[in-house]
């Protein structure tokens, strides 16, 4: 019955689901999340903010690539004429930072990632064979090696650039003698540069900040502003809410899990495989932080003493968790801390999934991430209030 | 069990709202204690007290937000203690929580429809607006809204479903009194389209402008219930004659054998009235210096139905 002979009642045939009470709390939460400058800044901009300014820190800061070079070509004690003519050759490209390897280093590829880790450089070998000077003066043919991993994101440059020096190189030597050919060798390496390792971690600290303090907001201010108890006042359940929030925590996650990998492919070249893991860690990260967040908003009731518990526990995760720096330089007692931070889990996860490319370990961080996820939802869900006390 | 049925209090089917010997006890706190009232379709019930009386614990255990610890409620012949009857009563029920705020960066017209989306069915958010009288304000987002603007937004959530009875917790408090008034309008139309409004207040002049009832609540019970004109002439007192700027000169010049005259704060003498004694009075004050001042007879109001009930005012803030 109508009381309002006047007012049209609207009857959608899609109401009374409980999907589209979900689908309006979801964007409700989106619609306030992308009007509000604030979260959009600490959303997209700060992260990627981070990213530029760590990357222009602690970045090699080089545009050239990183070439070892093993001339193995020696008369006596000094390089073939041909052989030094070839390394001269790729010396005036100018793309190159060319390390030199000593002919006499039995294993060049074990010296050079060393080398490679401790200077911070991309692991590629380019190796001139013993013969070389005689091979092309008799048999027109020579070959070359050009060691490096296919995952690189600069190989294809690399490679590039060297066949292009080489065909120039040989063309020069002589017009008949065009087949200096540049063999590539696959080599697998963990070729990491601190924007790779660092990509992973901002993604990490952008779930965690974004699921903590959103469940906060929308628990805690949300309930300052009544919001909640009128909802409860509504045939929503307690369960439909938090599942529209966890639907709008993994909306927003993915969006910035997508803005900061093509940010950092575009600026830093990072290279990323989004894979089973990346989703299910997704998911465990739009649970497992809005989780801890409805925690904190029911135990420290007030909305701003809750926001300011969120900073107390989202920093100290942010550091120990390994976002900016690796675990390993932390003294003995914070990496037993960081291991009871869920952060510490999404992070390495992340790092496995997107850039090492490990499978194993990427299953074994996304198990216990999503492990915790339940368990902070679960809890956080049991002790929110959707009724008064 | 109601297995979903309304199943009304016997001889009470015109009842919205019964409540029988309701308690709610926080530890050996008692918030409301053993309270009856009934509120029939179509009324603007007012429950009138100061703050703490127990009103918003009231409303609450009706809204199905807490449980009573004794006695039995009723909305729309639904048990508000069982849960499957708590179900139908969401459906059928509007509330405006007191301070509410609707969602800040949604519009007027978007919030009207987030919270309109909770329900099988909704109002027209379109014609909710032009009954809140925020047309020009539809696509505003709510967080720029002044608070009596904010209020109606509130006025407007709460009708979306179309409800069988409307909870307006406090809904002019803290406004400015033009605010108020607008509030109080947005109130006489759903009065005046049949809508059951259950009213709390702390103003006395809300209860009495807007109420068809109103029930008195102090310290968790019920001490006065009627319309306002019957509180008003069964605990009000006497009416009072005012003789305008009067002041101390004015109190001299009173003819003798007068009621007991007061001067009250702003200089006007105030005088008790019985019935059949005005007459007699202006014509002996017609023979006075006080003939030219304005007078007026100024009838007992709810404030002093609740002063002559409890000995004490409500104050703006509503102590």
């Amino acid at each position: 019955m109508t009381y309002f002979s006047t007012l049209p009642v609207v009857e959608s045939r899609r109401r009374e689901t409980r999907m589209s009470r979900i689908i309006t709390i979801i964007n409700g939460h989106f619609k306030s999340w992308y009007r509000s400058k604030s979260n959009i800044f600490w959303t997209i901009a700060f992260p990627l903010l981070l990213i530029v300014l760590f990357g222009a820190i602690f970045g090699s800061g080089s545009t050239k690539f990183d070439l070892y070079v093993q001339n193995q070509d020696l008369s006596g004690n000094t390089p073939t004429y041909l052989s030094g003519q070839y390394v001269s050759a790729l010396s005036n490209t100018t793309a190159f930072n060319l390390h030199m390897v000593a002919a006499e280093q039995t294993n060049p590829l074990s010296y050079v990632k060393d080398d490679a880790q401790l200077h911070n450089r991309g692991q590629r070998l380019l190796v001139i064979p013993l013969g070389f000077q005689t091979v092309l003066n008799t048999t027109h043919q020579a070959k070359i090696q050009l060691y490096m991993d296919q995952t690189d994101q600069a190989s294809a440059s690399l490679a590039g650039i060297v066949n292009a020096a080489t065909v120039s190189y040989a063309a020069h030597l002589s017009p008949t003698t065009d087949n200096v050919n540049v063999q590539q060798v696959g080599i697998v390496t963990k070729n990491i540069r601190y924007i790779d390792f660092f990509i992973p971690g901002v993604i990490g600290m952008t779930l965690l900040t974004t699921g903590v303090f959103g469940a906060v907001n929308t628990n805690g201010r949300y309930r300052e502003l009544k919001i909640i108890k009128k909802l409860a006042t509504t045939p929503l359940s307690k369960l439909e809410w938090i599942l529209g929030m966890v639907g709008y925590q993994m909306i927003l996650a993915t969006i910035s899990l997508v803005v900061i990998l093509f940010f950092g492919y575009a600026i830093f070249g990072v290279t990323a495989t989004i894979d089973i893991y990346t989703v299910g860690l997704v998911v465990a990260a739009a649970l497992l932080f809005p989780g801890i967040g409805m925690v904190l908003a029911n135990f420290v009731k007030e909305a701003e003493s809750a926001d300011a518990a969120a900073n107390a526990i989202t920093f100290p995760m942010m550091f120990l968790a390994g976002t900016f720096w690796p675990r390993e330089t932390l003294p003995d007692i914070m990496k037993i801390i960081a291991n009871f931070m869920p952060l510490t889990y999404v992070n390495d996860g992340l790092r496995d999934a997107l850039i090492y490319a490990e499978p194993a370990q990427a299953l074994t961080n996304t198990i216990i991430a999503l492990g915790l996820a339940a368990f902070f939802i679960v809890l956080g869900s049991l002790l929110m209030n959707w009724k008064e006390e | 069990m109601s297995n979903g049925q309304p199943t009304p209090f016997p001889g009470q089917s015109d009842k919205i709202v019964q409540v029988e010997n309701l308690s709610k006890k926080y530890g050996d706190n008692v918030a409301v204690n053993g309270i009856s009232f009934s509120l029939t379709k179509g009324e603007v019930f007012a429950f009138l007290g100061p703050n703490g009386a127990g009103k918003t614990t009231t409303v609450e255990i009706l809204e199905c937000l807490r449980n009573p610890t004794g006695g039995q409620a009723k909305v729309l012949g639904y048990d508000v203690s069982k849960r499957s009857d708590q179900a139908e009563i969401r459906k059928r029920i509007g509330v405006l929580p007191q301070d509410f705020n609707a969602i800040d960066r949604l519009t007027v017209r978007e919030n009207i429809n987030y919270f309109g989306a909770m329900f099988k069915h909704q109002l027209d958010a379109d014609k909710l607006i032009e009954l809140v009288d925020l047309k020009d304000k539809r696509d505003e987002q709510f967080k720029k809204l002044s608070g009596g603007l904010k209020q109606r937004v509130g006025l407007a959530v709460s009708l979306v479903n179309d409800p069988d009875v409307v909870f307006l917790d406090e809904p002019t408090t803290g406004l400015d009194p033009r605010a108020r008034r607008d509030v109080w309008g947005v109130v006489e139309r759903l009065r005046s389209q049949g809508k059951t409004v259950f009213l709390t207040t702390h103003y006395m002049d809300e209860a009495e402008y807007l109420a068809d009832i109103v029930s008195i609540i102090d310290h968790g019970q019920i001490i006065a219930s009627g319309t306002p004109d019957q509180l008003i002439d069964t605990h009000g007192g006497k009416k009072t004659l005012i003789i305008r700027d009067a002041g101390e000169e004015g109190l001299k010049q009173l003819p003798t054998g007068l009621p007991k005259a007061e001067l009250r704060n702003a200089g006007d003498i105030a005088i008790p009235l019985n019935n059949g004694e005005l007459t007699n009075i202006l014509m002996s004050l017609g023979q006075t210096p006080l003939h030219d001042k304005e007078i007026e007879v100024r009838r007992p109001t709810l404030d002093d139905v609740f002063l002559n009930l409890t000995g004490r005012r409500v104050s703006e803030e509503g102590n």
